[in-house]
């Protein structure tokens, strides 16, 4: 129950509270460039929550197995050639931002394919935006969040499960859908109004989507006081410290096996 | 390729007439994201001018050698590498500033400026040329960024580099180093570009 | 990458190639300047741990007499029902070996996203000497006060026998902390830190002082 809750408010954070585009600034460019119709926004966004569900899969499995100090794979392999514990510290997260880049980059590639030789249409409806996603700074953006909750952590003990880091990134292109599919709406509209001439195209719509960041900021703290009002015993919980509280979500059933898997 | 622009000339368009941010919309997650004060603008445009000077000036030492298909992958391969270098070197030297700047140093990888110099210019034309154009370039970043971030951490904090310059009555628009205060200032900042260089040219408002 | 796989090695050569050049560059930078980062990373917690403790003004006059504290960080593991919490808590002594006060090192959700802090207790764990934060993002002008020295000097030199509880308008009560205007979650967040973190520490600090104390004899 407590790892369902912790579960909910990181998707609640990552689809409106800290939304993508509007708080973090990743994905301007599609943002900016197709969102002038409501169908192709739809269809954007669908793509970019798809390869971003995908990327995460992969840059958690390859951060925990190979690049952080300790990982499975890495220790394994210069097991052979240094002692065990010279092995357990290798760190190679240095080259971390190579191998996402290219995860993503690879996985864009593949998704194209098989999307277009199995759901011919499915790929008629957003497989044109699916080479453009490579270069979407939300994508490499949620793999880099990942990254820092597995990697940058103090305790392993804290570090973010596969189960976390897939509901970041399935609600993070979530998020990117919503803000996204409203700016189109507003667009279609606003293509009737009388726009001064220096303004029309980007720069109103960089201004609409300032305003529509406003709005999204109102949606700021709702995750701690959510956090009090759902958790058991909110109140006193709270008293304690959101902290352990957040701690303490994950069940001991399950923060066993969360610790197997990571050990 | 008879007609390829000189160093130059290359140099001089990336500043305003090609400039990436107000006339090519291009690297626009930095623009927004890191102008909240002109310290965290000014070592971003930095970092993108030395990522833009190396990758452009290995790409293009390696433009014979490469094959259509594949080019994108060395691109990628290229900048992903000096991002890492510049990320490293921050972190070592200037560790409260790579800490501000967060996941943004990174998403240069992605940042679709470097990957458009790399294919338009870089691929294309020798080392000299492209690291004028790498130059040109980064100036009209930075200064695209210095004057969102100037607005921006003026209208704020009152003040500039962390120095108070409004007087001390200045109510801070807070708004203004938040999120909506981004996309609000460049919003207005392009318009305001797109009005003066339609009058510059001429055209009718 | 598919693409590399299909295409025969004539062709990606340069992509290997530069895979490897670049790789060892990497390694290069990665083992000239990691050791600097990971410097700075300590740094930044171990310049922090004397002007928690000793307050801004003693912590400049010991560094002007060219002393510094000695600082050993220590793991404490801190039994919370069903599961661990960890805390940094580094023991700081003054160099002839009388204890100066320990560190606390701990972080949890403010309003906007994480606050991390340090808290400083003196050498018996009975008060809170002081307070720095090292990493927030709360609202500019409102939130972000917490960093401000005039709000933190609250919390020093205050008894850790009651906990700290946030009050607007301040009466002057035992452990009240004033609540910045406009951003009371930021001030409940952070008192609240400060009181998980003393609550938890306090056995820890008396168990770790015995079993030094043994050690040295």
């Amino acid at each position: 129950m407590n790892y369902i809750i912790d579960i909910f408010l990181i998707a609640l954070s990552a689809a409106v509270i800290n939304n993508f585009v509007l708080y973090y600034f990743v994905g301007i460019c599609p943002f900016i460039g197709v969102s002038r119709r409501v169908d192709m926004a739809f269809g954007m966004g669908c793509a970019v929550t798809f390869v971003i569900s995908i990327a995460a899969f992969l840059s958690w499995t390859i951060t925990t197995m190979v690049l952080i100090p300790g990982a499975p794979l890495s220790s394994f392999i210069a097991g052979f050639f240094v002692s065990k514990e010279a092995a357990a510290t290798i760190d190679l997260t240095v080259l971390s931002y190579i191998v996402y880049i290219f995860s993503i980059s690879s996985s864009v590639q593949f998704v194209e394919m098989y999307v277009r030789k199995f759901f011919p249409a499915l790929y008629k409806s957003f497989g044109v935006f699916l080479p453009l996603i490579t270069t979407n700074c939300a994508i490499l953006f949620a793999c880099l969040t990942i990254m820092s909750n597995v990697a940058g952590v103090e305790n392993p003990a804290d570090a973010w499960d596969l189960g976390r880091s897939l509901t970041l990134a399935l609600f993070g292109g979530l998020g990117f859908t919503i803000a996204i599919v409203i700016m189109s709406g507003i667009r279609e509209d606003l293509d009737l109004c009388d726009v001064p001439e220096p303004f029309k195209g980007a720069a109103i719509t960089l201004v609409v989507g300032g305003i529509l960041a406003l709005a999204f900021m109102g949606f700021t703290g709702v995750d701690s006081g959510l956090r009090k009002a759902i958790t058991p015993g909110g109140e006193v919980a709270m008293e304690i410290s959101v902290e352990q509280v957040q701690t303490a979500m994950i069940e001991p059933n399950l923060h066993q096996q969360i610790r197997g898997i990571n050990d | 390729m008879a007609d390829q622009p000189t160093a130059t000339e290359r140099f001089l368009q990336g500043i305003l007439p090609e400039n990436p941010v107000y006339r090519q919309l291009l690297g626009l997650c930095p623009t927004l994201a890191v102008t909240n004060g002109m310290k965290p603008a000014i070592t971003m445009a930095c970092s993108v001018a030395f990522v833009l000077v190396c990758a452009n000036v290995v790409i293009s030492l390696l433009r014979n050698l490469l094959k259509p298909h594949l080019r994108i992958v060395i691109f990628t391969l290229t900048i992903a590498t000096f991002v890492t270098i510049a990320d490293r070197v921050l972190a070592a030297y200037l560790y409260q500033m790579s800490k501000t700047l967060g996941p943004y140093i990174p998403l240069i990888i992605v940042n679709c400026l470097i990957i458009c110099r790399c294919e338009v210019c870089a691929s294309k034309q020798g080392p000299f040329v492209a690291a004028s154009d790498a130059l040109g370039q980064s100036l009209g970043f930075g200064l695209a960024l210095a004057s969102i971030a100037a607005v921006r951490e003026l209208l704020g904090t009152g003040g500039l580099f962390g120095y108070q310059l409004l007087p001390a009555a200045w109510p801070d628009w807070v708004i203004m180093v938040l999120p909506p205060g981004a996309f609000i200032t460049l919003g207005l900042l392009l318009g305001l570009v797109n009005w003066y260089s339609a009058r510059k040219s001429g055209g009718s408002i | 990458m598919k693409a590399i796989l299909r295409t025969n090695l004539g062709q990606a050569w340069l992509v290997l190639l530069l895979a490897l050049i670049f790789g060892m560059s990497l390694a290069g930078v990665q083992a000239a300047l990691g050791p600097k980062i990971e410097e700075n990373k300590l740094k930044e917690t171990l310049e922090k741990v004397p002007v928690v403790i000793l307050g801004q003004q003693a912590a400049d006059e010991l560094t002007a007499k060219g002393e510094t504290l000695v600082i050993t960080p220590n793991t404490v593991a801190v039994e919370k029902g069903p599961v661990t919490k960890y805390y940094t808590l580094y023991k700081a002594d003054f160099k002839d070996g009388t204890p100066a006060g320990w560190v606390a090192k701990t972080k949890g959700q403010g309003y906007a996203d994480k606050i991390e802090l340090l808290v400083g207790m003196d050498a018996d764990a009975g008060k809170v000497t002081g307070l720095f934060i090292l990493d927030q993002k709360e609202t500019p002008g409102l939130g972000n006060k917490i960093v401000e020295d005039a709000w933190r000097a609250q919390y020093g030199n205050k008894d850790t026998a009651t906990p700290f509880k946030v009050v607007k308008l301040a009466t002057g009560g035992v452990n009240e902390i004033d609540a910045i205007s406009g951003a009371t979650i930021s001030s409940k967040a952070v008192t609240k830190l400060v009181n998980q973190a003393v609550s938890d520490l306090k056995p820890q600090v008396a168990q770790l002082k015995d079993s030094d104390g043994k050690g040295v004899q």
